[in-house]
């Protein structure tokens, strides 16, 4: 039972040619999708190994002499020797890794695991979790892209623009959305790479601009290629690592509205399956109220708990009730009247003992 | 307590579907005070309100407890000088005939633990961590029968027992007294500053104060048991003036510390407590 699009928010389509508010479609389902940013960060660690190429050093390196050890007894050290004689090399260490030409320690092997597998489910729920964050202005700025100018997010474009052949055009069009300011940002940020990649065809690095999702190449992707920064993209095969650069969820995304259309039937609704993915359903929220503090205030819930438990804590510090009559008092109420009879004893005691000793006086006088 | 006030007019609700409609103003003119707020206030008055009541029938029930603590300690003082001097008046009379009077032997003893805890064996440890004696001068009360007077036999090297008087159980509890407070897993050893933690342990054995705890370990009385395993071992001083001059661990017949000495473990307990 799927709800009727009225029901639905709405994306404003941009027209391709003057970047003017043109027609409106439906916000598709996976936008709504849980953003899992730390799901999305596993699978793209591992994702991102799968275009990885092997090296290794030469597996004969270091090993291609008929060193042998001299053994003890020699005043030097036991490491393997070069035998023979007549050049320098002879008598020096060989094989080992602390040795000069020797084989270094733990050589690098090509059959070393390269490529990571990455679960299906894993993957879609990244993509999906990468898609609905690219929907937010917040995540997206976050991200580190200038959307501050661009009318709405998702920015969709209508599908003239998929048959877009000139980039000069691309660059109006952008400039129109202000999207352009993105690519200026990458522009900015090209620097020469630090490290030996530079020699390696790596010799600049810039930031990501947008990334343009199209359903049907018309030439939009030859307009748009060589724009710095920006990447493309078909909605047939969206691609974490383009939709999560780093790791990190927030991509800005251009789509064209028959791309933005086609979501639906790739993803599914909450309620329908994908038509395309083969058992798939968009994942759930945990959590669909996200306002914690008004549910904990709701009547519901504060009608049936109970209020705070007052911790009951005794007096650590134990006074002695021997000596302290307040606190004897305390435990004992009674003690008070048994105090007062001991006193009157020891006054009548010690008046019998004073008398008793005036008349021992007086015995003695007379 | 707090009465529930008649409920005002609700201001609406600050939900974004209720923007459309024109916000009610209070009459003063102020800006209206949001449902959550009056909510949170009537459910904190509600809770003081309630909480005031418990205070006063707390305050009332201590009173009451303290009224009664005092009848029972009367009660007991004059209990104990009878029974003090019943045991005068028989010997005496005994005497008069030519008859010689046999008071009941002790019910309860006084243990101390007189040794430290290296070198155990291993059945005689296991009969002092029965008896609670973990520690080297630590004291228990123990009731006796058959089976504990075996028990203390076999340990006596470890340990000094005796009988102790009314005014030894009262000033071992009122000055070393600790109870065990808690539950299993969680016991936690609690001065006793207060009757109403005896209460609340022992109450249902109509244990309520001091002097209550005081009677039932004196007169070994039905609940000894519980009253007993309330009270934590007696963490006691050296004793002042030190154990005897010849050796500790000898028997006390032969001039040490160890083993029963009967009614000599009250000036012990002077001198430990």
């Amino acid at each position: 039972m799927s709800s009727p699009a009225a029901a639905r928010p709405v994306v404003t389509v941009l027209s391709a040619e003057t970047g003017q508010p043109s027609g409106s479609t439906s916000m598709p389902a996976v936008f709504t999708a849980p953003i899992r940013n730390d799901l999305v960060q596993i699978v793209h660690t591992s994702m991102r190994k799968n275009h990885r190429q092997p090296y290794a050093v030469s597996r004969m390196a270091g090993m291609q002499s008929s060193a042998e050890s001299w053994g003890t007894g020699r005043a030097v050290s036991r490491i393997p020797r070069v035998p023979g004689g007549g050049t320098h090399r002879s008598g020096q260490g060989a094989f080992g890794n602390m040795c000069r030409g020797g084989r270094m320690f733990a050589p690098t092997r090509i059959w070393r695991k390269w490529h990571r597998k990455v679960p299906r489910k894993q993957k879609r729920y990244a993509v999906v979790s990468a898609l609905a964050a690219s929907a937010l202005p917040a995540l997206v700025m976050a991200r580190g892209h200038e959307i501050d100018d661009v009318p709405e997010v998702p920015l969709v474009i209508d599908g003239t623009a998929e048959g877009m052949k000139k980039t000069a055009k691309a660059v109006t069009l952008l400039k129109s959305l202000g999207a352009y300011d993105d690519v200026e940002r990458v522009m900015e940020t090209r620097k020469m790479r630090a490290g030996k990649g530079k020699l390696r065809n790596r010799r600049f690095k810039q930031r990501r601009g947008p990334l343009v999702v199209y359903e049907k190449d018309d030439g939009i992707v030859k307009a748009f290629r060589n724009l710095p920064g920006v990447d493309l993209c078909s909605v047939d095969c969206l691609n974490l690592l383009q939709l999560a650069p780093g790791g990190h969820v927030g991509r800005f995304v251009i789509w064209t509205e028959k791309a933005i259309q086609k979501l639906d039937s790739i993803y599914g609704t909450g309620e329908t399956g994908s038509s395309i993915k083969k058992n798939f359903v968009l994942p759930k929220n945990i959590i669909s109220n996200s306002d914690v503090a008004r549910i904990i205030n709701s009547d519901e819930i504060q009608s049936v708990i109970r209020p705070i438990a007052e911790k009951k804590t005794w007096v650590q510090r134990k006074k002695n009730p021997l000596r302290n009559t307040e606190v004897l008092f305390k435990l004992n109420p009674y003690a008070r009247i048994q105090k007062k009879e001991v006193q009157k004893k020891t006054i009548t005691a010690s008046a019998d003992k004073s008398a008793g000793k005036a008349f021992y006086e007086q015995m003695i006088a007379n | 307590a707090a009465a529930a006030p008649q409920t005002p007019p609700r201001p609406p609700s600050s939900h974004p579907s209720n923007a459309a409609r024109p916000a009610m103003v209070a009459k003063s003119g102020a800006p209206p005070v949001p449902e959550s707020v009056l909510k949170k206030r009537r459910a904190t008055e509600k809770v003081a309100g309630e909480r005031l009541i418990a205070a006063k029938a707390a305050q009332k029930a201590r009173r009451e407890a303290k009224k009664e603590a005092f009848k029972r300690a009367e009660t007991y003082a004059a209990e104990y000088r009878a029974a003090e001097r019943t045991v005068i008046d028989a010997k005496r009379a005994s005497r008069k005939d030519g008859k010689f009077y046999v008071p009941d032997g002790a019910k309860v003893a006084f243990v101390i633990r007189i040794r430290g805890i290296n070198a155990m064996p291993p059945k005689e440890k296991k009969i002092l961590r029965l008896l609670r004696l973990r520690q080297i001068q630590n004291g228990v009360f123990v009731k006796l029968n058959y089976a504990t007077i075996r028990m203390m036999q076999r340990v006596e090297p470890y340990i000094t027992y005796g009988y102790p008087n009314l005014k030894s159980v009262k000033e071992l509890i009122y000055k070393r007294g600790f109870g065990k407070v808690g539950t299993r897993g969680a016991w936690s050893r609690i001065p006793l500053s207060d009757n109403r933690i005896i209460e609340e342990a022992l109450g249902k054995y109509n244990i309520i104060c001091m002097e209550d705890l005081v009677h039932e370990i004196f007169t070994c009385g039905e609940h000894f048991k519980e009253a007993n395993n309330f009270l934590w071992p007696f963490q006691l001083s050296s004793p002042k003036g030190g154990y005897s001059k010849k050796s500790k661990l000898i028997h006390f017949t032969e001039g040490g510390d160890a083993g029963n000495r009967e009614d000599l473990i009250n000036r012990l307990i002077q001198r430990m407590n």
